[in-house]
């Protein structure tokens, strides 16, 4: 899967988990500090990414990453093209 | 202040000799204790309990019955039972003592004897009344605890006696008890309120004159009965509080070598475990308890307790059988109907549950980072984790697997139980609830949300 995809797609999950627009989610945002994702809500993003890619993940690996930039280099590694 | 260079370690340091998990974790001691007493300092050997022979004794049929409706004489029997299978074949829990006055205390004493059970010895607790001896003969018992009472809130104001009276009277009936072939357990009532240089030491020394010459078998023993509680074991602490100094003083002005002497607690100021286990460090071998710590007002060394410390002090299980501890408690509520409260340790039903998330995660990576020992191996209680809104994903993930009986790569990881933990979070969010989310309700979650996997495990359960 390309990367683009892979961001338009992960970004549209971001967007419907968080209950927000999808033009406010930029790459270089934290999960935590500039989307407000909680503990709980950052393993619902985890788990609904899992869903939305069709894989099964190290969840404390996934869980360590923390913006959304990283999140798309995250999956593109795991996916290939 | 020099600063200590960090020991950057690549393996963790878990302190394995203190801490095995297999066994509740050692007590271990460094150097000897020592304590002033008139005015010179005086040392107590605490390692020497690794090759003394301290034991348990147990008063639950008698002080303990004195907290609540007599058991009957099945549950006496079981009880009993129970305790010698605890207390394995070396006999920890060496004694367990019986009231005689009523029809079913006797019969009970009557049918744990049938049983055949070396341990725990069958002794008698009567007052200090020569014609009560008539029962401890009848029962043909070899031992018999005999309340002497030794402070003047005793002396004076409930038996109306001069000291030279009650002293009197109390050796009489050990006279008694000599001459009937019984041994005597003097048991010292308010010791830790009495005047121990002027009623307490001169009374043991008489007794233990009237029966140096004995055999061993009836030389008397003492019962050191701190009855409200009032005892301390910090080191220099004024009498007639002090554990040490009263211990010093029996074995050292009285003569009472340590296997005659025994210690007896009440839990008037939280402090009923801690002084059994120093009257043991110090010197007695014997503690006296109670199941549970069942016991007048507030309770006597819980026995379950004390076989903990035994073993942390010994670094052994010494034969004892740990899982005794948890039928004991399925017993006494369901049979006797007795409330033991849900976080008593060892046995209330929430001991080793967590509710907190952050402690269920670490129970998830690691048992031993939240458990006190291998509890489901030796009291075959496993760690649980209670779901509220503290609880956390970690929390539900424990709970969940460990209903599914999943094991290693098959455990379900936080991902898959999320949706459960959202609701979990509803209930408290949305619905306003303040109560804690029921088993039942959390196996609907698990059948709702993996169907497959929780008809495997009921199937399993059937």
């Amino acid at each position: 899967m390309k990367k683009e995809e892979i961001a338009e797609r992960l970004i549209r999950v971001t967007a419907r988990e968080l209950k927000m627009n999808e033009d406010r989610i930029k790459p270089e945002h934290h999960f935590a500090h500039d989307l407000g994702a909680d503990s709980l809500k950052s393993i619902e993003l985890v788990a609904a990414f899992e869903e939305e890619f069709d894989l099964d993940l190290e969840e404390e690996e996934a869980l360590q990453v923390k913006t959304v930039g990283g999140a798309v280099d995250f999956f593109a590694e795991l996916i290939p093209e | 202040m020099e600063l200590k260079p960090l020991e950057d370690i690549q393996k963790p340091n878990l302190i394995k000799e203190i801490f095995p998990h297999s066994a509740p974790p050692r007590i271990l001691f460094e150097d000897k204790i020592r304590e002033t007493i008139d005015g010179g300092e005086v040392e107590f050997d605490p390692q020497s309990v690794i090759d003394r022979d301290i034991h348990i004794t147990d008063t639950t049929f008698r002080d303990g019955q004195q907290s609540r409706p007599p058991y009957t004489r099945e549950q006496m029997t079981r009880i009993y039972s129970m305790l010698s299978k605890l207390g394995g074949k070396e006999g920890i829990i060496r004694q367990t003592e019986f009231f005689l006055y009523t029809k079913n205390d006797r019969d009970a004493i009557d049918a744990c004897r049938d049983l055949g059970l070396r341990y725990p010895e069958i002794t008698g607790w009567i007052r200090a009344n020569i014609g009560d001896f008539r029962l401890v003969k009848e029962m043909g018992l070899k031992e018999s605890g005999l309340l002497t009472s030794c402070s003047d809130y005793h002396i004076f104001h409930k038996q109306k006696q001069t000291r030279q009276q009650a002293m009197d009277e109390y050796l009489g009936v050990v006279e008694a008890a000599l001459e009937s072939g019984v041994r005597p357990r003097c048991h010292l009532e308010d010791v830790t309120r009495a005047d121990i240089g002027g009623f307490v030491i001169p009374f043991v020394q008489r007794l233990e004159k009237l029966t140096e010459n004995q055999p061993d078998s009836l030389r008397v023993k003492i019962r050191l009965c701190d009855t409200m509680g009032f005892g301390l074991s910090y080191p220099n602490v004024a009498e007639p509080r002090s554990i040490p100094k009263l211990i010093y003083r029996m074995k050292e002005e009285c003569g009472i070598s340590g296997d005659r002497l025994e210690w007896h607690g009440h839990n008037d100021f939280h402090k009923v475990h801690i002084n059994g286990a120093t009257a043991w460090i110090y010197g007695v071998d014997a503690v006296n308890t109670t199941l549970f710590g069942f016991g007048e007002r507030t309770g006597n060394p819980p026995l379950e307790g004390a076989v903990m410390e035994y073993i942390a002090l010994k670094g052994d299980l010494c034969g004892m059988d740990l899982s005794v501890i948890t039928e004991l408690v399925e017993f006494f509520q369901k049979d006797v109907g007795a409330s033991i409260p849900s976080n008593y340790p060892f046995a209330g039903r929430d001991f080793n549950t967590t509710r907190a998330g952050i402690h269920a995660g670490g129970l998830r990576r690691n048992e031993e980072i939240y458990t006190i020992f291998d509890t489901r191996e030796l009291l075959g209680r496993p760690p649980k984790v209670a779901i509220t809104d503290k609880s956390g994903t970690d929390g539900v993930a424990l709970w969940v697997n460990d209903f599914l009986g999943l094991e290693g790569d098959k455990r379900l990881s936080l991902t898959k139980v999320v949706k459960i933990q959202r609701w979990v979070m509803d209930q408290y969010e949305k619905e306003g609830r303040l109560t804690a989310i029921s088993e039942e309700e959390l196996e609907k979650q698990v059948e709702q949300h993996f169907p497959e996997l929780y008809a495997q495990a009921k199937s399993r359960k059937k």
